[in-house]
């Protein structure tokens, strides 16, 4: 019996029942799609770094190197399982040249290894080992994603020509955001090309436990061995590999969380015409004795056939959507061991959004038990009662006229009911601005000194290579006579120790120079500008655990220097594990110099950087636009597409909503139209009032949704970018986009579905519902 | 006396294909100006559609209807709203009114949108209707503050607002109690003596007795016409109307 009346609703109400069944599908489609890629993201990452055999860590270093001492710690560790020291051999990227261009501009470390000796192996896209024959060389997967290589091509690196057998895996250094490239060739190649690049080595182990990692961290800070480079963990190589991917899935779950609560306002919004519209119906089910439950269950059984038919649709969609976002996944990583539980998970996903539906529609139902039958019968609409409440007097003098001010005292008398609409708006302004303002911070100069960079047009690095001082020396020179340039300073990286409270001594890196010319954003306090000063990166304050203000003891030149912690800074170079001063200690190893210049001329930048590329060969020049395109480019280019998405499916919703939500005012108030209708205002007037009330609740909306998004949008950004390593964050607003653009369109989308939702006002009859 | 509201042959039917029901069936109808004309009939019989159709706020299936010299039929929507607005007042069975504005506001809103600028004279307008039918010092009140008969009371007062030509009344005393009912016949009298023509759907004699001409509609058609002339207002001759009325009525099977 229920079957036919189920569908003959459903087919009178055609647009209802489609919205409300896309909002379900959706919702399904995308929680079972980050079920779907969580069970394969997280499956491919531990198969890959199982076949890799990643190191639980390596410390990398450039310099001379003990490796008798080190097989001696190896040996007299218990937690090692293994031990080896692999080379490094860095290229200039200019040396390395693919048949459509060089390196030359890459911000990358790229560099030629062999294969692992008994761990950390360089795999090929079936997740094997990698055994390069003479003359062949396998590039990383980055670079053929980026086109600028494809297997049998040749490919000279230091005019020694190569082909190119394939693309590797690494398990380390696999993400854009991890700053080296491995490229991997044979022993005899490598040996051939050892002179003419600069050595780095890389220290691993393998522990039988991870869990020892920590002690075993400390036991090598301890021992005193190699440390000139950063040391890497296993925790943050697993990070590395599934950030880019954990963050698509994370904003899947968060927009499908906005789908799933889309979708319930827009059951709540049907369901309370629907029942608005049969009040008189179920008046009389109730009155001839059928029980609330009996009623209820007619309802929802409709809204569970939609919620079913949608969350399969969902289902079905998300294995079609599957294999394009599982792509990246597969192919950076390989395959997952645990990928068939995917269809699983994703289907207890769906289940759960069905579930969730269902029990909503339940609870929205509990009005039923509300209705009295008499008054149901008798009047066929409900009689609410607005209760002993000041009424805004209709102020004739009111500038906007009678049909505005009619339409906003609407509002104010049932503000819980345009509660929903507004809720609906404010997450509308609130994801089409938050995206934007992300996207406008990340790609705004300033950001890079929230990222441990000072703002500059030029920056020059020069690291593994010999004589770094002289080079520096030269290229500082060099810049002193160069008119172009406006001012420029030097930083040294050098390593120190720390003596720390339990006696036990760390390793710091310590930028040295002048941090006033291109200052850093401080999270708190401020840069160094006095001899004992220190600031340090948020990670590092957060080991030490110390805060602004207080004191650290530093080894400089075999003695104890005590430093006064002046601020704290993020950092996302290095590790994270960074500190600056100004003190200086001609004693201590470089381990790297940066140089950063401001240009007078911004259309000289382009050609100040070719030129010092070009006469520098030994260093790594950028400009800072070119090392934002190329270090967070990819990021910044899909949050860029990610927030046009949000706000076209933002805007989409709105329209939605909008329209479903005047159709069931229109249902609610059709007595009281006709009354107007009686008294002569006009099928226009109507209209009007309607405008006005959605442009209210619109404004309301807007204004909220505006803050919101500049406050809690700026904390939840801040949150997710601190997965990055940046602490401190500020939005980055366009004005123009946030305040003027974003409410003009949403504005034009109120509009637009006020007056489609409208329409149906000039075809309610008074007689039909005036009528006693 | 001139012809204020004619309907000629009107027919009016609802649904569509076999479920078609025919209400009106040909009816032709004269309202003179300053006439109290009440129409009964059983349910069913089309006494409200023909109101309906009559004021133009229904439309027909054929016929014509003709207010102040203007085909109804062949006016757009904002001019029978504007009509409607100037020269017409409603009364209804159930008070119409607005539960969001104030008992003041509900009486003034018609007018307020033509005359924005002269709000201090509507209310006083207003106040001085609201002490003539006896609900003075009820302005500031909400609709849930007042009872069914006062709210009855402010419904004739917003349909008095714009001075209309007409008043049309569903049943305006079949919600009310008996006394509240002898108090709004009591004033719709008075509003007819001062001129204003009043069309009445009821089918409570009482209240027919009080018009001047009753009109008895069976089966969508005019079935007959009594005369009752003016209402003295004194019990004896409502009393002697009334049995006059319920003997024609049961004439023609009421």
């Amino acid at each position: 019996m229920y079957g036919r009346a189920i569908l003959n609703d459903m087919a009178r109400s055609r647009v209802i029942t489609l919205t409300t069944m896309l909002f379900v599908t959706a919702a399904a489609l995308l929680v079972s799609l980050a079920a779907i890629l969580g069970v394969h993201l997280s499956g491919a990452i531990d198969t890959l770094m199982t076949r890799s055999e990643t190191p639980h860590f390596m410390q990398m270093h450039a310099g001379p190197l003990d490796q008798e001492r080190l097989e001696a710690f190896a040996f007299r560790q218990e937690a090692v399982a293994e031990f080896q020291v692999a080379e490094f051999l860095n290229m200039e990227g200019a040396r390395i040249v693919f048949e459509g261009g060089s390196l030359a501009g890459s911000v990358q470390d790229n560099g030629f290894t062999v294969q692992g000796e008994k761990f950390d192996f360089l795999v090929d896209l079936d997740g094997n080992p990698i055994q390069a024959s003479q003359g062949e060389l396998y590039v990383p997967l980055t670079y053929g994603q980026a086109g600028l290589v494809k297997p049998g091509d040749e490919v000279k690196v230091a005019e020694r020509p190569f082909i190119a057998a394939g693309f590797l895996r690494d398990s380390q250094m696999n993400s854009l955001l991890s700053s080296s490239k491995r490229f991997l060739v044979s022993p005899e190649d490598f040996e051939a090309l050892r002179s003419l690049g600069s050595l780095e080595y890389l220290i691993e182990f393998r522990l039988h436990d991870l869990a020892d990692l920590g002690a075993f961290e400390a036991a090598y800070d301890a021992a005193g061995l190699e440390t000139n480079g950063p040391t890497i963990t296993y925790p943050l190589f697993k990070m590395m590999n599934g950030l880019s991917d954990g963050l698509m899935i994370a904003v899947i779950l968060l927009v499908s969380a906005l789908v799933v609560a889309v979708a319930f306002l827009c059951i709540r919004f049907t369901l309370l015409a629907k029942i608005e519209e049969d009040y008189r119906e179920i008046g009389v089910m109730k009155a001839i004795g059928l029980r609330t439950g009996d009623i209820r269950k007619i309802y929802l059984i409709k809204y569970a056939a939609l919620a079913a038919v949608g969350s399969l649709l969902g289902f079905g969609l998300s294995f079609l959507f599957r294999d394009a976002l599982l792509a990246d996944i597969r192919l950076y990583m390989g395959e997952s061991e645990t990928g068939f539980l995917a269809p699983f998970m994703a289907a207890a996903g769906v289940m759960l959004v069905f579930l969730v539906i269902t029990a909503y529609v339940n609870g929205v139902l509990g009005r039923f038990r509300k209705i009295p039958a008499a008054q149901a019968v008798r009047f066929g609409i409900s009689q609410e009662k607005p209760g002993k409440k000041r009424s805004l007097a209709l102020n004739p003098g009111f500038f906007l006229g009678t049909n505005t001010l009619l339409g906003i005292k609407d509002v104010l008398a049932a503000k819980k009911l345009y509660a929903t609409m507004l809720t609906v708006l404010v997450l509308a302004a609130f994801i089409i601005i938050v995206p934007r303002n992300l996207y406008h911070t990340i790609s705004s100069e300033n950001f890079l000194t929230h990222m441990g960079t000072g703002k500059s047009d030029l920056r020059i690095d020069v690291q593994q290579t010999d004589n770094i001082a002289e080079k520096t020396a030269e290229i500082a020179a060099a810049m002193e006579k160069d008119p172009a340039i406006v001012r420029y300073a030097v930083l040294t990286a050098k390593s120190f120790k720390v003596l720390r409270d339990d006696g036990l001594e760390q390793r710091l890196r310590v930028d040295l120079g002048d941090h006033e010319v291109f200052p850093l954003t401080y999270t708190q306090g401020r840069g160094p500008v006095k001899e004992g000063e220190i600031a340090l990166s948020v990670m590092n304050a957060r080991e030490l655990d110390l805060q602004t203000g207080d004191s650290l003891t530093l080894i400089v030149e075999g003695q104890e220097k005590s430093m006064t912690l002046s601020g704290l800074y993020s950092d996302v170079t290095n590790g994270g594990k960074t500190a600056k001063a100004v003190f200086t200690d001609p004693s201590a190893p470089i381990m790297g110099t940066m140089i950063s210049a401001e240009i007078a001329d911004p259309s000289l930048i382009d050609g100040t950087v070719a030129a010092y590329a070009a006469r520098f060969g030994f260093a790594k020049v950028s400009g800072i636009e070119e090392f934002i395109r190329q270090t967070y480019g990819p990021t910044i280019a899909s949050i860029g597409k990610a927030s046009y998405a949000a706000g076209a499916a933002a805007l989409t919703i709105t329209v939605l909503i909008t329209l479903l939500f005047m159709r069931m005012l229109i249902a609610r108030d059709r007595y009281a139209i006709a009354v107007m209708k009686t008294l002569g205002f006009t099928n226009g007037d109507i209209r009007k009032q309607y405008s006005a009330r959605a442009l209210f609740v619109l404004a309301a909306g807007i204004i909220t949704g505006t803050i919101l998004a500049n406050s809690l949008g700026e904390a939840l950004s801040g949150a997710m970018i601190a997965s990055l390593g940046v602490a401190s964050f500020a939005f980055t607003i366009s004005p123009l986009e946030s305040y003027l653009l974003s409410p003009l369109l949403m504005g034009l989308a109120v509009i637009a579905a006020t007056v489609l939702g409208t329409l149906d006002a000039g075809k309610i009859r008074i007689s039909e519902n005036i009528k006693e | 006396m001139k012809t204020i509201l004619s309907g000629e042959n009107i027919r009016k039917s609802f649904g569509e294909g076999e479920e078609k029901n025919r209400v009106l069936d040909g009816v032709s109808v004269e309202i003179r100006e300053g006439e109290f004309t009440a129409i009964m009939g059983p349910s069913g019989s089309g006494k409200s559609t023909l109101m309906y159709t009559l004021s133009g706020m229904d439309d027909i299936d054929e016929g014509k209807v003709v207010f102040d010299g203007r085909e109804l039929s062949a006016l757009k929507e904002k001019d029978l709203a504007d009509i409607r607005r100037r020269d017409m007042g409603f009364v209804f069975q159930q008070p119409t009114l607005l539960k969001n504005l104030s008992i003041m506001d509900n009486i003034i809103l018609p007018s307020l949108r033509d005359n924005r600028k002269k709000a201090p004279q509507l209310r006083d307008k207003a106040e001085s209707l609201m002490t003539r039918t006896g609900i003075g010092g009820l302005e500031k009140r909400n609709i849930t503050q007042a009872s069914g008969g006062q709210l009855q009371r402010a419904g004739i007062c917003r349909a008095l607002m714009n001075d209309p030509k007409i008043i049309f009344g569903d049943e305006p005393t079949g919600a009310l109690n008996s006394t509240s009912a002898r108090e709004i016949m009591g004033l719709l009298g008075e509003i007819h003596r001062s001129g204003t023509t009043i069309l009445l759907v009821t089918h409570d004699i009482k209240v027919a007795a009080q018009a001047e001409r009753v009109l008895f509609l069976l089966d969508g058609k005019i079935n007959g016409e009594y005369k009752l002339g003016l209402y003295d207002e004194s019990r004896e001759d409502l009393k002697a109307r009334e049995e006059g009325l319920t003997a024609w009525l049961v004439e023609r099977g009421f």
